[in-house]
C-alpha cells in the first residue's frame, strides 16, 4: 500500500515537473503582460501593480489588429486550400500508391529540409511572378508547407478499414466519388479536422516565410510581434500582452477541437 | 436473381517475372438461385474470385458473365450484387436505418418504399429495436445481422458473402448458419458464400467449389464431394478428423488383389478389381474415412486392422480414437460410438469396410477411378 502511494507520488512529481516546464513560461508572460517594463525585469520576480494597460497599448498604439487580420487571412486561406488537396493526395497515395515511394520520399523530405533553404528560391520565384510579394505570396508559401505536412498525417486515416467501407458503398451503388465523399471523408473526419487544426497552427505561428515574402502591410502576428524587439530595446510588456493575444485564437479553438485532435491523431493507430 | 459464369477467369497481380497468379483460369457455372460455397485454405483465391464477381477486383484474363452478359468492365455499382464482408463494413457514422437506406437512396428509391423495405427486413432479422443505433453500439452478432439486412433490403440479383460468420462465436455462428439457410430457401436468390469452415460448406451450400492455389479442385454437391473426393487435398480437407491417408501398395493376393501397408492388409473387393488391377505392384495412397472404421465387422467386405490406441477424444455423442497400426505403421483416426471402454495403449482390432475405401495415385494425387 505504501509502495503504491509512493509510486503515485513519484509519478505526480514527474508530471508536475513537466507541467511546470510548459506552464511556467506562459505564466511568466502573463505576469509581464499585466505589469510594467521595470517590474518585468526585477528578480526575484514581483507582481507589482497589475493592469490591462499593456493590452490597451498593443491594441491602440501598434498595428496589432492588422497583424491579427493578416494572420487570420493567411492561416484560414492556407488551411482551406491545402486541407482538401492534402486529403485527396493522402487518399490517392494510401489507396492507389500514387507516385509510389518517390512521392512519399518527396513529401517526407519537404518536412526534413530546413525552411531557410527554401526561402531564397521561393523569394526569387515570387519576385519573378509578382512585383511586390505580399499576403498572397505568404498564403501560397504556407499552402506549400502545409500540404505535404497534412497529407503525411492523413495517409494513415485512409487505411484498410475505410477501404472495405468504400467497397461496401460501391457495391451498394455508389460511384467512386460518392463513396469517397459520403463514406470515406465522414469516417476520416476527426483525422481531417485534426490535420487541419495542426496545419492552421503551423501557419499561424510561421515566421520566416511571412518575414521574407511579406511587406509592411502584409505583416502577420509572428512578424509583428518580432517588430516589438527594436534596436532601442525589447518592448517587453506590450510584447507579452501581444503574445497572449496572439495565442488567444488557438487557446479558444483547442478545447472545442481537442476531442477531434485526440480521436483524429489516434485514427488508424487504434481499431 | 442471377446466374453467374466464369470462363477461364484469372487474377494476376504484378507483371513479368514477379507476377502472382492469385486465380488461374477457372471455369465455373453458378446457376440461378443456387447457394454456392467457395471453400479452401487461406490464399487459395476464393475471396479474390468473389471480389472479381463483385467488381472490386479487375478480371486479368477470361470472361465473367452475369445472366449471360459480360461484366468484366462493369462498375460494381451497376452489377446489382450485394456483398457482406467478414468485418461487416457497416458505415460507422450512420445509424442502422441509414446504413440500410444508403444503397436504396443512391438508387433513387422513394422514401416511403425505403421505410417499408427496412421495416420488413428488420422484422425478418429481428433488428427492429436497433434501427436508430450506431454500429459501435451493437454486438458482433447484431452487426452481422445489420450487414445482412443492408444486403437484403436492396433485393439484389445475388448475395456475395465473404466469410461473414468467421468473427462470431461458435454458438452464434451455428444460429446464423441456420438462418442463412432458411433465408436462401425463402428468397431463392443466388448466394455465393466464401468460407474456410468445412462445417459451413457441408451444411449450407447446394454445391461446393473447393479451391487450392488459385485453381478449382472439385465442384459438386456437398455429399458427393465428401463421398467421392477428387484428390488427396479434398479428401484431407473436408471433415474433422479428415480422411486417413496411408501410403500403401497394391499386391496380388491369391486370385485377387490387396492393398498392403505396414500393419494393414485390405483385400480389394471384386467390384473394384478391374479398376485397380493396372496398379498392381505400384505405390498408392489408401484413403479411409474415420467413420468407415468399426469395432465389429460391417459391410460386405470387412478387413481386420490390428492397432494400439494412442489417444482417446471423448466428444460426447461419439469418440475419436487415434490408433497406430502395428509394425511401425501409420496413425489413423477412427470415429466410434461413445459407449466403448477405450484405454490408451490397449491393443484393439478395428474393421474397415473395404467397399468404402478410396485409392489415390501418389504422383498425381488424383483419385483412381473405379
Amino acid at each position: 500500500m505504501k509502495v503504491a502511494r509512493l509510486d503515485g507520488l513519484v509519478r505526480h512529481l514527474i508530471l508536475a515537473g513537466f507541467s511546470a516546464s510548459i506552464a511556467l513560461p506562459l505564466l511568466w508572460v502573463l505576469r509581464v503582460s499585466l505589469t510594467d517594463k521595470l517590474t518585468a525585469y526585477r528578480l526575484p520576480p514581483e507582481i507589482g501593480q497589475i493592469g490591462l494597460h499593456n493590452f490597451v497599448e498593443v491594441l491602440t498604439q501598434y498595428d496589432f489588429t492588422r497583424w491579427f487580420g493578416n494572420s487570420v487571412f493567411v492561416a484560414v486561406l492556407a488551411t482551406a486550400i491545402s486541407l482538401p488537396a492534402a486529403a485527396m493526395m493522402a487518399y490517392a497515395t494510401a489507396r492507389y500508391r500514387t507516385g509510389g515511394w518517390p512521392l512519399m520520399m518527396m513529401v517526407l523530405s519537404s518536412q526534413m529540409i530546413p525552411p531557410i533553404v527554401l526561402v531564397l528560391p521561393m523569394f526569387l520565384v515570387f519576385t519573378t511572378l509578382m512585383p511586390v510579394p505580399g499576403i498572397i505570396a505568404i498564403t501560397i508559401a504556407h499552402v506549400a508547407i502545409n500540404l505535404p505536412f497534412m497529407a503525411w498525417i492523413m495517409i494513415s486515416f485512409f487505411d484498410e478499414d475505410t477501404r472495405s467501407l468504400e467497397e461496401a458503398a460501391r457495391c451498394d451503388g455508389a460511384t467512386r466519388w460518392q463513396a469517397f465523399t459520403r463514406v470515406t471523408i465522414p469516417v476520416a473526419m476527426p483525422g481531417i479536422i485534426a490535420a487541419g487544426l495542426l496545419g492552421f497552427i503551423l501557419s499561424w505561428n510561421e515566421f520566416l516565410y511571412a518575414l521574407i515574402l511579406g511587406n509592411h502591410s502584409s505583416q502577420t502576428l509572428a512578424v509583428g510581434l518580432a517588430s516589438l524587439e527594436t534596436h532601442a530595446g525589447v518592448n517587453i510588456a506590450p510584447l507579452a500582452a501581444a503574445t497572449l493575444l496572439a495565442l488567444a485564437p488557438v487557446l479558444i479553438l483547442l478545447p472545442f477541437l481537442q476531442k477531434y485532435l485526440i480521436k483524429g491523431l489516434s485514427l488508424g493507430a487504434l481499431k | 436473381m442471377a446466374s453467374i459464369q466464369l470462363n477461364s477467369v484469372s487474377r494476376i497481380y504484378g507483371q513479368g517475372a514477379s507476377a502472382v497468379h492469385a486465380v488461374k483460369g477457372i471455369d465455373l457455372q453458378i446457376e440461378d438461385g443456387e447457394f454456392m460455397i467457395f471453400l479452401g485454405p487461406s490464399g487459395c483465391g476464393k475471396s479474390t474470385t468473389l471480389r472479381m464477381i463483385a467488381g472490386l477486383e479487375p478480371v486479368s484474363q477470361g470472361d465473367l458473365l452475369i445472366d449471360g452478359q459480360r461484366v468484366n468492365d462493369v462498375d460494381p455499382a451497376e452489377r446489382d450484387l450485394a456483398i457482406v464482408f467478414q468485418n461487416y463494413a457497416l458505415y460507422p457514422h450512420m445509424s442502422v436505418r441509414q446504413n440500410m437506406a444508403f444503397g436504396l437512396k443512391l438508387r433513387g428509391t422513394p422514401g416511403p418504399e425505403i421505410e417499408s423495405r427496412i421495416a420488413g427486413v428488420a422484422e425478418t432479422l429481428g433488428i427492429r429495436p436497433l434501427l436508430d443505433r450506431k454500429p459501435s453500439q451493437l454486438s458482433g452478432g447484431q452487426r452481422q445481422r445489420v450487414a445482412l439486412g443492408r444486403a437484403l433490403v436492396r433485393e439484389p440479383r445475388a448475395f456475395l458473402l465473404d466469410e461473414p460468420l468467421s468473427n462470431l462465436d461458435a454458438k452464434l455462428r451455428s444460429v446464423m448458419r441456420t438462418e442463412l439457410i432458411k433465408l436462401h430457401r425463402k428468397l431463392g436468390t443466388t448466394m455465393i458464400h466464401v468460407t474456410h469452415d468445412q462445417v459451413e460448406a457441408m451444411t449450407m451450400g447446394t454445391r461446393i467449389c473447393i479451391m487450392r492455389g488459385g485453381e478449382i479442385v472439385q465442384v459438386g454437391k456437398p455429399q458427393d464431394v465428401y463421398r467421392d473426393p477428387a484428390d488427396t487435398f479434398v479428401a484431407g480437407f473436408l471433415a474433422t478428423p479428415p480422411m486417413n491417408l496411408i501410403p500403401a501398395r497394391i499386391e496380388a493376393a491369391g486370385e485377387g488383389l490387396a492393398v498392403i501397408a505396414p500393419g494393414l492388409s485390405v483385400p480389394v473387393p471384386e467390384a473394384y478389381r478391374a479398376a485397380y488391377a493396372p496398379y498392381t505392384g505400384r505405390e498408392v495412397i489408401l484413403g479411409i474415412r474415420p467413420e468407415d472404421l468399426f469395432e465389429t465387422p460391417e459391410g460386405a467386405a470387412p478387413a481386420a486392422i490390428d492397432c494400439s490406441i494412442e489417444t482417446v477424444e471423448a466428444l460426447g455423442p461419439e469418440t475419436i480414437l487415434n490408433v497406430k497400426l502395428g509394425q511401425g505403421g501409420s496413425e489413423l483416426a477412427a470415429r466410434l460410438p461413445a459407449e466403448g471402454d477405450w484405454e490408451v495403449a490397449r491393443q484393439i482390432r478395428l474393421f474397415a469396410d473395404s467397399l468404402r475405401m478410396h485409392l489415390f495415385d501418389p504422383e498425381t494425387t488424383r483419385k483412381i477411378a473405379r
